[in-house]
C-alpha cells in the first residue's frame, strides 16, 4: 500500500506477508508509523484511493481475493465477515445516535433483520459484552457511557454479525489499566465461544505476550519477523525485534537492567534508507545491508525474519545471547 | 538531614462550574484529598495511578501551578504556599517542570535556542553570548546537535522534542525535576532512550525526581521509592521492591496483576484480578475508603463506613486499607 502525495510516495506498507488461521491470534506490532493501521485499512478495503494505492499484492480471505472482487461483494465482507474495533471509542461512534440503534445498524444491514428484531439484538450483544441494565443502556448516547464501555459497545458492534476475523486497532490503547484488563478479558472470552480470529494491532508487546499465537513485527512500512509468540520473544531473529525487547523497562522481575534502547530515529517513509529500511539504527549491520534490501524469508519452519544474517547461526546466536528473555524463557525448548 | 521536598496533608480541589444550580450547591471535585509524602535529597519518588487519580494535579501543586486547597509544602525547609513575589520566583528556579506532551509544551514559534533560553531571560542569567553558549552546551548533553540552536520544533521528532524540553528544564541547575509523564507519548525504542538520558541526568547534576506516569513498568524502573494514587488519595507509598514484590494494597495488587507482561510463557501462567466497573466520580468519591467499591475483598459496613488511615506496615512502607497484609500477585 503506497501513498502517492505531493511530496512524494508514502510506502506506508511495502512487501508484508502474514497468514492468519481461524480462531488464532496474530499480533501486530511496531512503532507509530510502522505500517500496522494501514495494514488493518486496507484488509478492510477502507483506505481511500487515491491517494492510496495497493501497487502490488493480494489479500486472500478463505482462499478468495478480496482485492479482485467487486465493490458489492467487498461490502458484503466488511463489517459482516470481517468487523474492525478502533483505538479511540469516542470518535468511532457517533455522537448522535444511540448505541443501540449503532449496534443494530450492521444487522440492519447485513442480516436485513427488521428494526425491533436488530433492536433486541443488540441489546442481547450488549448484555453479552458486559454491560449492565443493557435494554435501558441501549437508549442512551455514546456521551454517557465512559470509556470502557464505550469500547465494549464497539465491541459488540463488531460481534453483531459474528465476524470470522476481529480486526482491532489499538482498542486499549485509550484506556486504564484495570479496564484494559476487563477489554482484554473480554475479547479472549468472546474468541473462545465465536472461534473467531482476532488480528490484535498494538505497540504495547505485554498485550502481545498475552493475546497473540503469531506474532508479525513491523518496521518502516516492512515485515521484518514473523512467527509464533514464543519464537518471537524468545528466539528473535531479527535485530530490531531485540532492540524491541531490549528496550522495554519491566514490572516483573526483580532487578532494575539496564534498558538498551536502539539508537536514533525511524527513517522517513517518503526517503527510506537505501537497502535494509533498519541498517542506520542496527549495530550488527555491514556492507551488503546498506546495498540490498533483505526479503522476508522463511529460517525455520514458520518463522520468517528478513535480516540479511537471519539464516547465520553465529549470528542468530549473538542475538540470543542478548536478549534479556532467554534467561527466563522455557528450559528445553522443544516446542 | 531533611528531605528535600515534604508534602502533608496537601488537597486540592476544583469547584464545579459547570451551569448555574451546580455551581450553587458547592460540587467540588476532589482531585487531590490529603495526600501526604515527602522526596528525599537525589531520589526519585513515583506517583503512579489510574487517569484522574490526582497523580498530574499533585505534581502542579507542589510547584504551584496549581494553588492548594489546603496542606503544606515545604522545599529545602521553606514553606512554598507562604512564598511571594521575588522568592517564590527562586524557588521555582529550583524545581522545574517536564511535561507529557513535547508538541504542546513548546512553543512552536520560538526556534530551540529561544526556548531554552527563556529561563535564564527571566531570571537574568548571562548576556545573550553567554546563555547562547549555555544552551549550546545543554544541547550537547541531552543528545541533540549544538548546531540545530536555531531551528524550530516541528522540524523534529517527538523524541527529540522531549530532549529539548528536559535542556530547558536544566537551563537553571535545578534541584528538583517534576517529570509529567514524560516518556509516555514516545515510542519503546525512544522512550527507552529518553530513560536512560533522565537516569544519566540525575547521576551527573544530582537531581531529585517527582516521576509521574501511569505506566507500572516505567516507574519500576527509574523510582527508588513508589506512591500509588487511587481517586486523589495515596493508598500504597513504599520502597520500589516492597510495594512491586509485596504489595499491602489491594489495589495496588490488582493494578500489578492487569498490566499485562510482556513474556508470553509467564503471561500465560498469571492470571488477572479484574476490577469491576469504572472509576467512581472524584465528585461524588465513594464513602469511607474510596477503593470499597471495586474492592475483591472490602468487608462492610467497615470499609464503607470508615476511611482507612496511611500507616506503616513495615518501616518505610504504608498503605491505606483495614485489612493491609501482603497481597500475592497470583499465578
Amino acid at each position: 500500500m503506497h501513498f502517492f502525495t505531493r511530496d512524494g510516495v508514502v510506502k506506508a506498507v511495502d512487501g508484508v506477508s502474514f497468514t492468519l488461521e481461524a480462531g488464532h491470534t496474530l499480533g501486530v506490532v511496531g512503532e507509530s508509523g510502522s505500517g500496522k493501521s494501514v495494514t488493518a485499512l486496507s484488509i478492510m478495503r477502507l483506505v481511500p484511493e487515491p491517494p492510496g494505492k495497493v501497487v502490488q499484492g493480494d489479500i486472500r480471505f478463505k482462499g478468495e481475493s478480496i482485492l479482485a472482487m467487486p465493490e458489492k461483494d467487498q461490502r458484503a465482507l466488511r463489517g459482516n465477515r470481517i468487523a474492525m474495533i478502533f483505538q479511540d471509542p469516542m470518535t468511532s461512534l457517533n455522537p448522535v445516535h444511540r448505541i443501540g440503534k449503532q449496534i443494530a445498524e450492521p444487522l440492519r444491514i447485513h442480516k436485513n433483520m427488521s428494526k425491533d428484531d436488530a433492536w433486541a439484538a443488540a441489546v442481547e450483544l450488549l448484555r453479552q459484552v458486559g454491560i449492565p441494565q443493557a435494554a435501558e443502556r441501549a437508549r442512551q448516547y455514546p456521551h454517557e457511557f465512559s470509556g470502557g464501555m464505550r469500547q465494549r459497545a464497539m465491541i459488540a458492534m463488531a460481534l453483531a454479525c459474528g465476524p470470522d476475523i476481529l480486526i482491532a486497532d489499538e482498542p486499549t490503547t485509550a484506556l486504564d489499566v484495570t479496564i484494559q484488563a476487563q477489554i482484554l478479558e473480554l475479547m479472549q472470552e468472546i474468541q473462545q465461544r465465536t472461534e473467531s480470529a482476532i488480528i490484535m494491532i498494538t505497540h504495547d508487546l505485554g498485550i502481545v505476550a498475552d493475546m497473540a499465537d503469531h506474532i508479525l513485527v513491523m518496521y518502516a512500512g516492512k515485515a521484518v519477523e514473523f512467527g509464533t509468540a514464543d519464537d518471537v520473544f524468545y528466539r528473535p531473529l531479527h535485530p530490531y525485534t531485540l532492540g524491541l525487547l531490549e528496550s522495554l523497562p519491566r514490572h516483573d522481575v526483580d532487578e532494575k537492567g539496564a534498558l538498551c534502547p536502539i539508537k536514533g530515529l525511524p527513517p522517513s517513509l517518503i526517503h527510506l534508507p537505501r537497502g535494509c529500511a533498519f541498517h542506520p539504527r542496527c549495530e550488527f549491520a555491514q556492507s551488503v545491508c546498506r546495498s540490498s534490501v533483505p526479503p522476508l524469508a522463511e529460517i525455520s519452519p514458520g518463522h520468517f525474519s528478513s535480516c540479511h544474517f537471519a539464516s547465520d547461526s553465529a549470528f542468530v546466536e549473538r542475538l540470543a545471547s542478548r536478549a534479556c528473555y532467554v534467561s527466563s524463557a522455557p528450559s528445553g525448548g522443544g516446542r | 538531614m531533611s528531605p528535600l521536598l515534604e508534602v502533608e496533608g496537601l488537597t486540592k480541589h476544583f469547584p464545579v462550574s459547570k451551569g448555574v444550580i451546580l455551581s450553587r450547591l458547592g460540587e467540588t471535585v476532589k482531585a487531590v484529598d490529603d495526600v501526604s509524602f515527602s522526596v528525599e535529597r537525589g531520589e526519585t519518588l513515583g506517583l503512579v495511578g489510574e487517569s484522574g487519580c490526582g497523580k498530574s494535579t499533585t505534581g502542579r501543586c507542589v510547584i504551584r501551578l496549581l494553588e492548594p486547597t489546603a496542606g503544606s509544602i515545604r522545599f529545602d525547609g521553606v514553606d512554598v504556599r507562604k512564598l511571594r513575589g521575588r522568592r517564590l520566583k527562586a524557588f521555582r528556579r529550583d524545581v522545574q517542570f517536564i511535561f507529557q506532551d513535547p508538541y504542546a509544551s513548546l512553543n512552536p514559534r520560538m526556534t530551540f535556542g529561544e526556548i531554552m533560553s527563556e529561563p535564564l531571560v527571566i531570571h537574568g542569567i548571562g548576556t545573550r553570548r553567554e546563555r547562547e553558549q549555555r544552551c549550546k552546551e545543554m544541547l550537547e548533553i541531552v543528545g541533540l546537535n549544538p548546531e540545530h540552536i536555531h531551528r524550530y520544533p516541528h522540524e523534529f521528532s517527538g523524541g527529540q522534542r522531549q530532549r529539548c524540553g528536559i535542556a530547558r528544564a536544566l537551563m537553571l541547575r535545578p534541584k528538583m525535576i517534576i517529570c509529567d509523564e514524560p516518556v509516555s507519548a514516545l515510542d519503546v525504542s525512544i522512550q527507552a532512550q529518553i530513560i536512560n538520558l533522565l537516569e544519566e541526568l540525575q547521576n551527573e547534576f544530582g537531581l531529585t525526581y517527582l516521576f509521574i506516569a501511569h505506566d507500572l513498568a516505567v516507574i519500576r524502573h527509574i523510582c527508588d521509592r513508589v506512591a500509588v494514587m487511587y481517586l486523589g488519595k495515596v493508598v500504597e507509598l513504599g520502597g520500589w521492591r516492597e510495594v512491586y514484590n509485596d504489595p499491602h494494597h489491594p489495589y495496588t495488587q490488582s493494578l500489578l496483576s492487569a498490566a499485562p507482561v510482556p513474556d508470553p510463557e509467564k503471561q500465560r501462567q498469571r492470571s488477572r484480578i479484574i476490577l469491576k466497573g469504572d472509576v467512581p466520580s472524584p465528585i461524588k468519591p465513594p464513602s469511607g475508603c474510596r477503593f470499597h467499591t471495586r474492592c475483591p475483598i472490602a468487608q462492610f459496613p467497615l470499609c464503607s463506613d470508615e476511611e482507612p488511615p496511611l500507616r506503616e506496615v513495615a518501616p518505610g512502607h504504608k498503605t491505606a486499607c483495614h485489612f493491609a497484609k501482603s497481597f500475592p500477585i497470583p499465578v
